[in-house]
């Protein structure tokens, strides 16, 4: 579903100089896969997103969704950012279908599609609420929803819990999980938390900084639903501590 | 309600009390300054006229207030758009600020001849200008993500700027309506010393030629209340429309 080839990305710094953000990053992604990606701040985890996004432009190397070259934004992606963003003066099934009317591609069932996926979201009756007069956990399910409700072949998830509370946080993957699960949608997922990444993952990027590469890629052969005893067994354990091993390895001694 | 007017409106009685007290205890003369029951009783017996002169001003008031909205908010939009536009248009905007307009008032009145207008292009040009900097600041404070939402919708220059950009930025556009609605009473007074044959800042000026004090302390009275009394219909139509804008602060609008 996605193919990263090679990519590179280079940014032109403040004072002229040249940042490489991104080197030789080879990635496939397949249908429905749900792919983690972990690393250290500045590995160009984000960057890679807004690439496959189609927001940024490639410096080399090639991005393909659904086969296709990616220049520009299309429809095959949806994004979820760190933040909820969400519109402060539209309800929250206004937000939700949001992108669509921006798009013209609002439709006559696409407000019953919006309040059934909020219902999934346990956010059913919170429909006509402003994004102010909810916690930080239901703005986020609303910016998913938001997200979904595109039915995106592949979404792209940006820290999309890491502004969260650690319990919100903990509840709201296995949901994510639970959700996503009906999508059949490919996830790119980006996030600061190993143990995060193995429970919600199929396989694990570990990118390693400056520039960033894939230093690893780690299947997760847990079996799916997956739940929080999982975090006992020594499968989790023994991908956990891989990645670990690979991130730390990188950094500097007096890190 | 009653309990948050109450501190304020006693200051003003006390004010005005002292005020009499004072003037009575002195024995200050009328001409130089007239208590408030004089004030108040000299404006009672000429209320038809007072109150003309006052819709005469009203009038100059709401004209260059809406013709500053009418400018301010496409103009914003304009600078907001893109760093080049904001580098070419906001040199002229400070300058156009930096004269002071008491000084350009009887220029535009040999120009455009002793007429409303002159009078409305005073007024304009002193509330337009805190109106386009409000406007400005709210449309480049819209989040960065949001603005991604925008892209990745494949939302063009126009479309950010009326769906995203100015929606977020209607909280400081009513700091700035405010602020505007207040400068424009400023204005039009100041346009009426130069040139016009009726009006609140007209009656200040042939009082106090007839050294008839209490006639324009009467006037300034109305003016101020007029000040207030757009200033509160700004905050309530706020309300009104915006029901999610008043009372958060623009800096938590985003949160």
């Amino acid at each position: 579903m996605i193919a990263l080839e090679a990519v590179g990305k280079v940014f032109a710094g403040r004072d002229g100089s040249r940042v490489v953000a991104l080197e030789g990053v080879s990635l496939d992604v397949a249908a429905g896969e749900f792919v983690a990606i972990v690393g250290a701040s500045g590995c160009g985890k984000s960057t890679l997103l807004r690439l496959v996004a189609g927001l940024v432009p490639v410096t080399s190397g090639a991005v393909r969704v659904a086969g296709e070259t990616v220049r520009a934004p299309t429809d095959a992606t949806a994004m979820v950012f760190q933040a909820p963003t969400l519109l402060p003066w539209a309800n929250v099934l206004r937000n939700v279908t949001f992108p669509l009317r921006l798009m013209g591609r609002a439709g006559g069932d696409t407000e019953a599609r919006a309040r059934s996926l909020l219902a999934k979201a346990g956010l059913a009756g919170f429909e006509t609420k402003l994004p102010s007069e909810l916690s930080g956990g239901m703005q986020q399910r609303v910016a998913i929803c938001r997200a979904l409700l595109q039915q995106p072949r592949v979404l792209l998830m940006d820290e999309p819990f890491g502004a969260l509370d650690a319990l919100t946080r903990e509840e709201m993957s296995l949901e994510l999980l639970r959700i996503w699960r009906e999508t059949g949608a490919a996830v790119l997922f980006v996030t600061h938390s190993i143990s995060e990444a193995v429970l919600l993952a199929d396989r694990v990027v570990v990118m390693s900084p400056r520039p960033g590469r894939v230093a690893d890629i780690v299947d997760i052969a847990l079996p799916r639903p997956r739940s929080f005893e999982q975090e006992g067994e020594p499968a989790f354990h023994a991908a956990a501590q891989r990645i670990r091993r690979t991130i730390y390895q990188r950094l500097p001694d007096a890190a | 309600m009653l309990r948050s007017v109450l501190p304020g409106l006693l200051t003003v009685i006390l004010f005005f009390a002292g005020w009499e007290g004072a003037v009575r205890f002195f024995a200050i003369r009328e001409f130089i300054l007239p208590a408030p029951s004089v004030v108040a009783s000299s404006a009672w017996a000429i209320w038809p006229t007072l109150l003309n002169h006052t819709l005469t001003t009203l009038t100059t008031v709401m004209l260059g207030f809406g013709a500053s909205v009418l400018v301010s908010l496409p103009l914003a939009m304009l600078i907001a758009s893109s760093p080049l536009i904001s580098a070419a248009v906001y040199p002229v905007l400070v300058i156009t600020q930096s004269i002071p307009k008491v000084a350009l008032a009887p220029i535009l009145i040999i120009a455009l001849g002793a007429n409303e207008v002159p009078r409305v292009i005073v007024t304009f040009l002193v509330a337009f200008f805190p109106l386009v900097v409000a406007a400005v600041a709210g449309m480049l404070a819209t989040p960065p993500e949001l603005i991604e939402l925008g892209r990745a919708c494949r939302a063009g220059i126009l479309q950010q700027m009326l769906r995203i950009r100015l929606p977020f930025a209607v909280p400081f556009i009513f700091g700035g309506l405010k602020v505007a609605a207040a400068l424009s009473v400023v204005g039009a007074v100041v346009a009426e010393f130069v040139g016009a044959d009726a009006g609140l800042g007209y009656l200040i000026q042939t009082s106090m030629a007839f050294f008839r004090t209490p006639l324009a302390f009467a006037a300034v009275v109305a003016l101020a209340l007029m000040g207030m009394v757009l200033f509160v219909v700004v905050g309530l139509v706020e309300r009104w429309l915006f029901p999610w804008s008043s009372g958060a602060t623009p800096a938590g609008a985003s949160s």
